[in-house]
């Protein structure tokens, strides 16, 4: 879990939070150490213009996905979702709520899973995307266990569910039922198939232990 | 008459769904996924008022924007706007982010009207008339008995006013298709629909082609629920874009108008008095009730539910709300029947002090078929959650803050087949067997039944038949609504694999030099008098190079309808904050012949966390003042996660005498009384009726409140 907060996360970073709020603006009627503070954030503001550039209208990049480079023209409002599902033919991630709430969209970015309804595109360039078409489905792998344990019906939830899962079983191998729910509080399933995907998670648990 | 085979190999095991890999892998393609070369992409205008005249309505602007191919108006200047998330117009362009912008560019002037989208404000005095025919729809009354002179009878009467929310369908997949004209007068829709037949048949009507000239393909797709029976206005729209457009166009609603406008169940409210003697009999019952289905009513239920009461009179009212119009969902009506009548009869035990299950049994009616199975279910159910040993009158659920109670709901469904669908079943010379069926899984698991059921009666196993359904240019198959996909398709399936079967058995019989009756076949192979003597793939290739292709129909004798079911529930409530944890539920359940119980636990599963939601979380909330829904997502939607989810016991009530009606389907029954049941429970736990669903802390709080100021708790 540690591992995981250390590394940088797709979105604004506190520089850009701090120049896009304007509050480099009002630091000089802030005194003592917060001004210097300001200052200092002010000056990596300066200094950062140059080397982000403010995107607009057709934005060629390059995303890595599922190990391969992928070259796409998106705009920088395109959602990385939106990105995979309309121009990459990437559909494994499914769009559902639209707004980071049920997570049928879950995506693997550097290794953490995120919320790809919720992720710029443009934020994603460098980055490592893995979607669930990447995972083994061979017997030990997370998709197997919920076919065999039928963690599915009409499966539209079930890409994020198993994307979740394969999250949580990377960073935590040998979890209890509670850590399974918990790490999987982030889905939601309308054909309710908890039951079976509950079973699936820990049976892929098992047989990735090799037990 | 047919039957089924008497010790099955495959029947009624657990057997993994045939496209489970295919979805859990994020192969499968759903409609909303595919992508046809030079596809475009469609959006929908809704209204944002709940009642509006549209004053003008000028596309000028949207037309011209970068990307955009194609503009659809559809409520010209004068059309009056119903509900927020009537629609309006539609775009299709190049990306959708450019489809969303032209949409935000056309321009409209509403005159917005006065609205109603409560039930309430809708009945008021003076409230505005929002239908030509009046706000409230009275229906016909119906009266059973003298119920003024069986009331005099009672020893015991209650009455009492409960109801139910509107809840939304919330399919995952939203509602929509992906249209492309193959020339100009033939068209391919991939649809997420119910109903592949009907949605061609709806596409061909609007367009004015024959129904031949219609291809739509549902592989798999996204939940539906009663939801998705046709093309909709919304799938019609994409094809005109298309046609407009000449490329094909991508049409699925976004998440707000998926809630507003793609269905609903109906309300339920009403007031019930029953009345029964001191032995516990029930003698007469007065119900007033109504509920909305929105702008177009449609918001009946079945009451007196289940039980047997010799008197009894009930009017029902429709009430008109601007809201958008109800569609079938899971078990339509009963869900809110069960609800109003289980708590009444609750209500009713509590009164005369007598044990809730006991009560009911005492008032199944005698000679129905399902007394019998209910008799059963109650003693596994009541076994199974530890009834007589941890339930307590009610009231008495613990002396902290937490109290436990236990609830009991009984259900029934209809269900049952149609007698005139189709299954091909194509043997081929390479041994490949395929199922053909314009019927579709909606994630009930029918794809796999019909595999299931073919490799029973050919000796194969499960994966190596091709079940290949979803598809309207197939063999006419069965919608997949009101639990008949299994009861509809298994016979057809059945009499074409028999049929089949028998036709390689005639072509392989000379060639061994035996009759085709000393023929069987088992575990891969062909025997002769019980002799294995090929192998599957070598008696297919003595076809030679004609496969064998038999179109099956319905036999009686494989299928049925009608059944009962029970629910129990086991929760714990904080009086203090007014949360309701679900700890237990158990579910008995008869549905005929099982195929495969995998699935079939699945759908149990299933149908029991969708009446935990009905009964702990979900509600649409309009706002009487702006007239929009203030919750058309997924976060204040409340919806159930996995740590909602509480020990579910299901269980089969499947004796022999139940196994031999056949196949009876299974997708709504067990979703019908789990919210009863949990609120019976909650009465159980704090010693007062909650008689307002879902059981939310504010509902149970005002309960405790309501309580307090009389004096009762």
């Amino acid at each position: 879990m540690a591992d995981l907060d250390t590394k940088p996360r797709p979105g604004a970073s506190r520089r850009d939070f701090l120049r896009g709020s304007g509050l480099a603006a009002a630091s000089a009627v802030i005194s003592g150490p917060a001004r210097a503070a300001l200052d200092e954030a002010a000056a990596e503001a300066r200094e950062a213009q140059d080397a982000v550039p403010v995107l607009s209208g057709q934005v060629k990049i390059t995303l890595k996905v599922n190990g391969q480079e992928r070259h796409t023209t998106v705009e920088p409002r395109s959602t990385l979702l939106d990105t995979l599902r309309h121009r990459l033919d990437v559909t494994g991630p499914k769009r559902v709520c639209d707004r980071g709430s049920c997570g049928a969209c879950t995506t693997l970015v550097d290794g953490a899973p995120v919320y790809s309804c919720t992720t710029l595109a443009v934020s994603c360039q460098g980055k490592t995307i893995e979607t669930l078409e990447s995972f083994d489905t061979g017997p030990e792998g997370v998709p197997h266990a919920f076919h065999q344990n039928d963690g599915l019906m009409c499966g539209y939830c079930t890409p994020g569910f198993v994307t979740a899962c394969k999250a949580l079983l990377d960073r935590n191998p040998h979890p209890t039922l509670e850590e399974v729910k918990q790490g999987l509080n982030g889905n939601i399933c309308r054909c309710g198939t908890y039951v079976g995907v509950l079973k699936a998670a820990l049976a892929a648990a098992k047989s990735m232990k090799g037990a | 008459m047919a039957s089924w085979p008497e010790h099955p190999r495959l029947i009624g095991t657990r057997i993994p769904r045939v496209d489970g890999m295919a979805k859990a892998s994020g192969r499968a393609k759903y409609p909303s996924d595919v992508r046809p070369e030079g596809m475009l992409f469609g959006v929908m205008l809704y209204s944002p008022h709940a009642h509006a005249k549209i004053t003008s309505i000028d596309t000028t602007a949207a037309e011209k924007m970068p990307g955009v191919k194609a503009v659809e108006v559809i409520a010209k200047a004068g059309a009056t706007l119903r509900y927020q998330g009537d629609d309006i117009a539609a775009v299709a362009a190049e990306t959708e982010e450019q489809a969303r912008d032209a949409i935000a560019a056309i321009k409209v002037v509403y005159e917005v009207l006065p609205h109603v989208v409560t039930e309430a404000a809708s009945m008021a005095d003076g409230a505005p008339k929002i239908v030509n025919t009046g706000n409230v729809r009275k229906g016909r009354a119906i009266t059973k008995g003298n119920v003024n002179d069986a009331f005099k009878k009672a020893d015991a009467t209650i009455e009492g006013t409960y109801s139910a929310p509107v809840i939304t369908h919330v399919c995952l997949e939203t509602h929509g298709l992906t249209a492309k004209w193959d020339d100009k007068d033939h068209i391919t829709a991939y649809a997420s629909t119910q109903a592949v037949g009907p949605t061609a048949a709806e596409l061909a009507g609007t367009f004015n082609i024959p129904f031949t000239n219609v291809t739509v393909l549902t592989e798999v797709m996204g939940g539906g629920f009663g939801s998705k029976f046709g093309a909709d206005l919304w799938g019609r729209t994409a094809a005109q874009l298309a046609q407009k457009a000449g490329a094909p166009v991508k049409m699925f609603l976004d998440r707000v108008q998926e809630h507003l406008a793609a269905g609903n169940r109906p309300s339920a409210s009403g007031t019930v008095k029953m009345g029964a003697t001191k032995d516990g009999r029930l003698v007469a019952m007065e119900a007033h009730t109504h509920g909305t289905g929105g702008v177009r009513g449609g918001a009946g239920f079945p009451l007196p539910y289940v039980y047997d009461v010799p008197a009894a009179s009930r009017t029902h009212d429709d009430v008109m709300v601007n809201c958008g119009g109800a569609r079938a969902m899971r078990a339509p009506g009963h869900p809110q029947g069960c609800i109003l009548m289980e708590a009444a009869m609750d209500d009713l035990a509590e009164k005369l002090g007598m044990d809730p299950i006991d009560f009911r049994i005492k008032n199944l009616a005698p000679n129905d078929f399902h007394t019998p199975i209910y008799l059963g279910e109650l003693a596994i159910g009541a076994e199974a959650i530890g009834w007589k040993e941890n339930r307590k009158p009610r009231g008495q659920g613990g002396k902290g803050p937490i109290k436990k109670g236990f609830g009991v709901a009984l259900h029934q469904w209809g269900g049952g087949g149609t007698q005139d669908k189709q299954v091909t079943c194509i043997i081929n010379p390479d041994g490949s067997v395929e199922l053909k069926s314009g019927t579709q899984d909606i994630g009930t698991g029918a794809r796999t039944i019909l595999a299931v059921i073919a490799a029973e009666i050919l000796g194969l196993e499960v994966g190596q038949i091709k079940s290949n359904i979803g598809n309207s240019t197939f063999p006419t198959g069965q919608p997949s609504g009101g639990s008949t996909t299994s009861p509809s398709m298994a016979p057809p399936c059945y009499s074409a694999v028999t049929a089949a079967r028998d036709a390689l058995f005639a072509k392989v019989a000379p060639a061994l030099g035996v009759q085709p009756a000393d023929l069987d076949v088992k575990g891969g192979k062909v025997l002769v008098k019980g002799e294995p003597k090929l192998t599957w793939a070598e008696a297919c290739r003595k076809l030679g190079t004609m496969p064998i292709s038999e179109l099956g129909k319905f036999q009686p004798g494989l299928a049925s309808g009608g059944v009962g079911g029970c629910q129990f529930a086991e929760v714990e409530v904080d009086v203090e904050t007014g949360v309701v944890r679900v700890k237990k539920i158990v579910a008995v359940q008869d549905s005929g012949l099982i195929l495969d119980l995998l699935t079939w636990e699945s759908q149990v599963y299933g149908g029991v966390i969708g009446g935990l939601n009905y009964g702990l979380f979900e509600e649409r909330i309009m706002d009487p003042t702006t007239g929009v829904m203030l919750n058309a997502d997924m976060e204040m939607y409340k919806l159930a996660g996995a740590s909602d989810i509480p020990e579910i016991i299901v269980k089969a009530y499947d004796p022999p005498e139940q196994k031999a009606r056949g196949v009876i389907g299974v997708g709504e029954p067990p979703t019908i009384s789990t919210a009863a049941a949990i609120g019976n429970a909650v009465s159980n736990a704090i010693g007062v009726r909650v008689p307002v669903w879902p059981m939310s802390p504010r509902n149970v709080l005002n309960a405790l409140a309501a309580a307090a100021t009389e004096g009762k708790a």
